[in-house]
């Protein structure tokens, strides 16, 4: 096991890493921007070194500086969370290049599942359905219109390079392909390096739903149930829960093991995600199917509802696995008990289409005790903070665990309310609105829209 | 091909810092009391193996007055202070104005080969390695260093690039005085 090990990163993932090293009594060493210097988190490591100005480009996205800092501080791996390099293949090889172990896949895999169309080759021939579509990048508008003509439309063009919903480009008949082909292309090369586009199947709205694998360097591969993350706004997700009341426990057990296989197959190693569209009822052609969409080569921020219906301590098994130890679980040991819901609270204005808002926390109180279930909080902030304007905008999550499904959103709900935040405007009043909506308390809820927001006006 | 960055000066008062805007292993650090100017190469950063030459950014110029780090390759992070500066003022009797004029004079300035602390005799009651006026020979001892409890002789052109003989001209660090690598210890003239 690891004595020592570097935090590439900050804030409430830096805060939660550091926790799981201390259960595995490793010490944490951080690294911090200027911005970032005199953090409570920051005061949650052993030892830090500041690395750059606030700008992560000029700091938490400085990778030399990062492994530097590491071999300086004598730490022998390197914890990259999420964001900043948790996604850099560069990185994770350099770190290998210089002896420091990178938590997480090899930087081969990495590299491929950062690419669409390889990531899709790969899980397909994995055992993973995959959305119809172009076999990788097309080559031209003829083959472009060919296999629009194919798979029926409407259908997207997707920048190979892209993500986070940008590079994308939705044609409904023949004309459109042929027009937007030479323009995605072009756009794909000046936003992200890489020309290569591939089309596929347009499906509206459907479920986001993710299964959680674990798999360790000799082979064994478990999942711990899926999450369902489909109240999303622009692709950013809000609310998540495990298990998703979409799927059938026949479909759960099915769709869990798939994921393991396709993992286990493809040489995955580590905590990873894979995540599946699940289409609306109402397609035409595979009504309800799940579809491999991408795979995330790291920890992910709604983790913890996974944590809590099955007991098991991810971050801590994903150091594990990457100091070489064997999953010693097998899929039997593994019991799914109860419900999770987690809120991710960001500083961010709701009202105001979700305006981000830095500012000083006067107040920052949670009662842990509220509602019939268990609540969880995932933060890095004190009272008194300021949050700085250079990064993104979370706050915390909180996260509540009951027996049933209606208990945890309970539970959840009471918490929200109980919350003291003030100083900067919240995403609290949406969650509310969410956790008390019809659509969402009946499980009956897709990526088209915000189920209960915006909130009805009271009609008096 | 070496690539080379700026130190970022900050004003402190009368001082000027010189911070680094990298991380690294600071090495071949200048001596307190050097004089520096913009665009002078003050040290080298090693990161991932690779050295980076620090230079001084071009309207800086002033004298350290800091000592050297105590590592030879000292672990440095973004923003850390490298150099403290002085001005430079007309009468300053620092032991880099000495070396100018030491020069001028024909003086010739031997230096510690340790940072540590400087003897000028074997033992507290003993005469003194030498004095003002004495020749000195190669294998001559001229003083001591204390390094952690461990004491080593300074020899008279232990490089074996100085006259066969010389005189102390005079005397630059005191008995039991701490010095740092480089440190000058005593001036001698051709005999």
């Amino acid at each position: 096991m690891f004595h020592r090990l570097l935090i590439a990163n900050r804030g409430e993932v830096a805060s939660r890493i550091a926790r799981a090293c201390r259960s595995l009594d490793i010490q944490p060493i951080g690294v911090v921007s200027e911005a970032d210097a005199d953090s409570a988190w920051a005061k949650e490591m052993d030892e830090v070194c500041c690395i750059g100005p606030g700008a992560p480009t000029d700091s938490y996205l400085r990778g030399e500086r990062i492994l530097q800092a590491a071999k300086q501080m004598r730490a022998t791996a390197i914890h990259p969370g999420w964001g900043f390099l948790a996604e850099n293949a560069q990185f994770a090889a350099l770190c290998k290049q210089h002896g420091v172990t990178f938590v997480g896949p090899s930087p081969e895999l990495m590299a491929r599942m950062g690419l669409k169309s390889p990531a899709k080759a790969a899980m397909r021939a994995a055992g993973l359905p995959v959305i119809p579509g172009s076999d990788g990048p097309l080559a031209n508008t003829e083959e472009a219109a060919r296999v629009a003509a194919e798979v029926g439309f409407p259908v997207i063009l997707k920048a190979d390079a892209g993500g986070g919903g940008r590079g994308m480009r939705l044609c409904h008949n023949d004309a459109e392909v042929r027009e937007s082909f030479a323009l995605c292309s072009t756009e794909a090369l000046a936003n992200f390096g890489s020309a290569s586009v591939y089309l596929e199947k347009y499906l509206a709205g459907g479920r986001h739903i993710e299964v959680q694998v674990l798999v360790d360097n000799y082979g064994n591969a478990i999942h711990l149930g899926e999450r369902e993350c489909s109240v999303q706004r622009r692709h950013q997700k809000l609310t998540e829960e495990s298990p998703s009341p979409a799927l059938t426990d026949d479909e759960r057990r099915e769709l869990g093991a798939m994921a393991a296989e396709a993992a286990r197959r493809v040489g995955y190693t580590g905590a990873g995600t894979i995540e599946f569209l699940r289409a609306s009822p109402n397609e035409e052609v595979g009504p309800g199917k799940l579809y491999f969409m991408e795979m995330n080569t790291r920890l992910q921020v709604e983790h913890p509802v996974s944590e809590l219906v099955t007991g098991i301590d991810l971050a801590a098994w994903q150091i594990r696995i990457a100091a070489g130890e064997t999953l010693d679980l097998t899929q039997d040991d593994i019991e799914f008990r109860g419900h999770a819901v987690e809120a991710r609270i960001n500083a961010e204005d709701p009202t105001l289409d979700f305006r981000p808002s830095p500012g000083t926390l006067t107040k920052f109180n949670f009662d842990l005790s509220a509602g019939p279930g268990k609540l969880r909080l995932d933060t890095h902030l004190k009272q008194g903070e300021t949050v700085p304007p250079h990064y993104d905008s979370l706050l915390g999550k909180l996260i509540a665990w009951g027996e049933t499904r209606d208990e945890a959103i309970a539970t959840l709900l009471a918490g929200l309310q109980a919350a003291q935040v003030e100083g900067l405007p919240t995403t609290i009043s949406l969650h509310e609105s969410v956790l008390q909506s019809a659509a969402f308390q009946s499980g009956d809820y897709d990526t088209a829209s915000i189920p209960g927001w915006p909130p009805v006006a009271a009609s008096n | 091909m070496t690539k080379y960055i700026e130190l970022k000066a900050v004003r402190d008062g009368q001082r000027t810092l010189l911070t680094v805007p990298e991380v690294g292993l600071f090495t071949r650090a200048l001596t307190r009391g050097s004089l520096v100017f913009g665009g002078q190469d003050v040290g080298h950063l090693l990161q991932l193996g690779s050295p980076i030459g620090l230079r001084v950014p071009a309207d800086i110029s002033g004298r350290i007055t800091n000592a050297q780090p105590e590592r030879v390759l000292a672990p440095v992070g973004f923003g850390d202070v490298l150099y403290e500066l002085e001005p430079i003022t007309a009468g300053d009797h620092s032991e880099a104005q000495e070396d100018a004029t030491d020069a001028a004079t024909g003086g010739l300035i031997l230096r510690s080969p340790h940072t540590g602390r400087f003897w000028h005799r074997p033992s507290p009651d003993e005469p003194a390695f030498c004095k003002v006026g004495d020749l000195v020979s190669p294998g001559a001892a001229i003083g001591l260093i204390e390094i952690m409890k461990t004491f080593t002789q300074v020899g008279y052109n232990d490089a074996g690039n100085l006259p066969s003989a010389a005189k102390v001209v005079k005397l630059l660090a005191a008995d039991g005085e701490d010095v740092t690598e480089g440190a000058p210890l005593i001036e001698v003239k051709p005999a």
